[in-house]
C-alpha cells in the first residue's frame, strides 16, 4: 500500500519524500481537526459528570 | 544474494511460474493487511496524544480568554451592592490549592460543549445547583479529569480540612473539605443532593460537591468530593485573596 504509494509519486526521492511529508501532515491534521473530535464522545474516556443516564431521563 | 541461492531460485521458477504468481497475490495481501494495522496502530497512538495533549491546549486556549473577559467585566461594572452573578460568562473562580492549578473558570451547565473549555461547571440537571450566596445548599461542580484542561486532575490529593475557595465579583466564599467519596456509580445523583447525606450530613448547610471521573483516564466510576462552608470575606479594591489561597 505505501510501496505503492511512493512509486506513484512524482519526482526523486527527495521530491517525494517532501511529498509524503507534506500527505502525513495533511492526515493527522484531518484527524485531530475532524475525526477525533467527532470520535470522543462516542468514547467512554471522559464523562465527568453523575446522571441517571441519558436513555432514563429522555 | 549469493550465486547459489539465485540458481535455486532460478531452478525453482520455470517449472512452477503460477503458484508463485498466487504466492506473490497472497503476499501482497498479507503486507497490505500488514500495513493497515500499522496504520492504525499509529491512529490510536495519535488519539492518546489528542486526547491527552491537543485538547488541553484548546481548552486552556478558550479558558483563559474566557476568564480574562469576566475579570475586564468584573473590573470595568460598577461596584454597587452584592450584584447580580453574570451567569452567562461565567460566575467565579474556583481555587483548590491542594490541586495546584491555578483558578477554574465557573460556568453554568455540565455539557461537553460548555466543559470542554477547560472550565468547571454547575449543574443544572439532574438536581439544580445551588449557588453560593444562597442561603442553604449545595453548590455542585463538574471538570475533567484528563484532557480538555483536565481541571479536576488532582482531585485525589484533596484531604478532609483542605480549602475550596470560590470566587465570585465581591465575595470570597471558603469552604473546607469535609468528606470524600473516592469511587461511586455514575448514576449516583444523590451526591448531589441539597443536603449530601452519603457525606454524614443530615442538616440543610452550605454545602460544595465537586465532581469528576475516576480511575483516572477512563470513567467507569466518579469521584465525589464535599465540602462545607467555613465563612465568607468580602473582597476588597485590590482582590486580596484570603490567607488559604495566599
Amino acid at each position: 500500500m505505501y510501496g505503492w504509494i511512493w512509486r506513484h509519486l512524482p519526482g526523486n526521492t527527495w521530491v517525494k519524500a517532501l511529498i509524503s511529508l507534506v500527505l502525513v501532515l495533511a492526515v493527522v491534521f484531518v484527524l485531530f481537526q475532524y475525526v477525533f473530535p467527532w470520535a470522543e464522545p462516542l468514547l467512554p474516556f471522559n464523562d465527568v459528570t453523575v446522571d441517571q443516564g441519558m436513555a432514563a431521563v429522555r | 544474494m549469493t550465486a547459489t541461492d539465485h540458481e535455486q531460485d532460478t531452478d525453482r521458477s520455470t517449472p512452477s511460474r503460477r503458484p508463485r504468481r498466487v504466492r506473490g497475490a497472497i503476499a501482497s495481501v498479507i503486507s497490505v493487511f500488514g500495513e493497515l494495522l500499522i496504520t492504525a496502530g499509529l491512529i490510536l497512538g495519535l488519539f492518546v496524544v489528542y486526547s491527552l495533549w491537543w485538547t488541553n491546549v484548546l481548552a486552556d486556549r478558550a479558558s483563559h480568554k474566557q476568564s480574562d473577559e469576566v475579570r475586564k467585566h468584573w473590573a470595568s461594572s460598577a461596584p454597587k451592592g452584592p450584584g447580580k452573578l453574570d451567569t452567562k460568562d461565567g460566575i467565579g473562580f474556583l481555587h483548590v490549592p491542594a490541586m495546584k492549578n491555578g483558578e477554574v473558570l465557573v460556568k453554568q451547565g455540565t455539557e461537553d460543549t460548555i466543559l470542554n473549555e477547560g472550565v468547571a461547571g454547575y449543574y443544572t440537571k439532574p438536581v439544580k445547583s445551588e449557588l453560593p450566596q444562597d442561603k442553604k445548599g449545595n453548590f455542585t461542580l463538574a471538570a475533567h479529569r484528563d484532557g480538555h484542561g483536565a481541571k479536576f486532575h488532582n482531585i485525589d490529593k484533596l484531604k478532609d480540612g483542605d480549602p475550596i475557595v470560590f470566587e465570585t465579583k465581591d465575595t470570597w466564599y471558603i469552604y473546607k473539605v469535609y468528606a470524600t467519596l473516592p469511587q461511586t456509580s455514575k448514576y449516583n445523583v444523590d451526591v448531589l443532593d441539597a443536603v449530601p447525606k452519603e457525606s454524614g450530613k443530615r442538616k440543610a448547610g452550605r454545602y460544595i460537591t465537586l465532581t469528576t471521573c475516576t480511575p483516572v483516564y477512563t470513567s467507569d466510576y466518579r469521584y465525589i468530593v464535599w465540602g462545607e462552608l467555613e465563612r465568607t470575606e468580602k473582597v476588597d479594591a485590590d482582590r486580596t485573596p484570603p490567607p488559604e489561597i495566599r
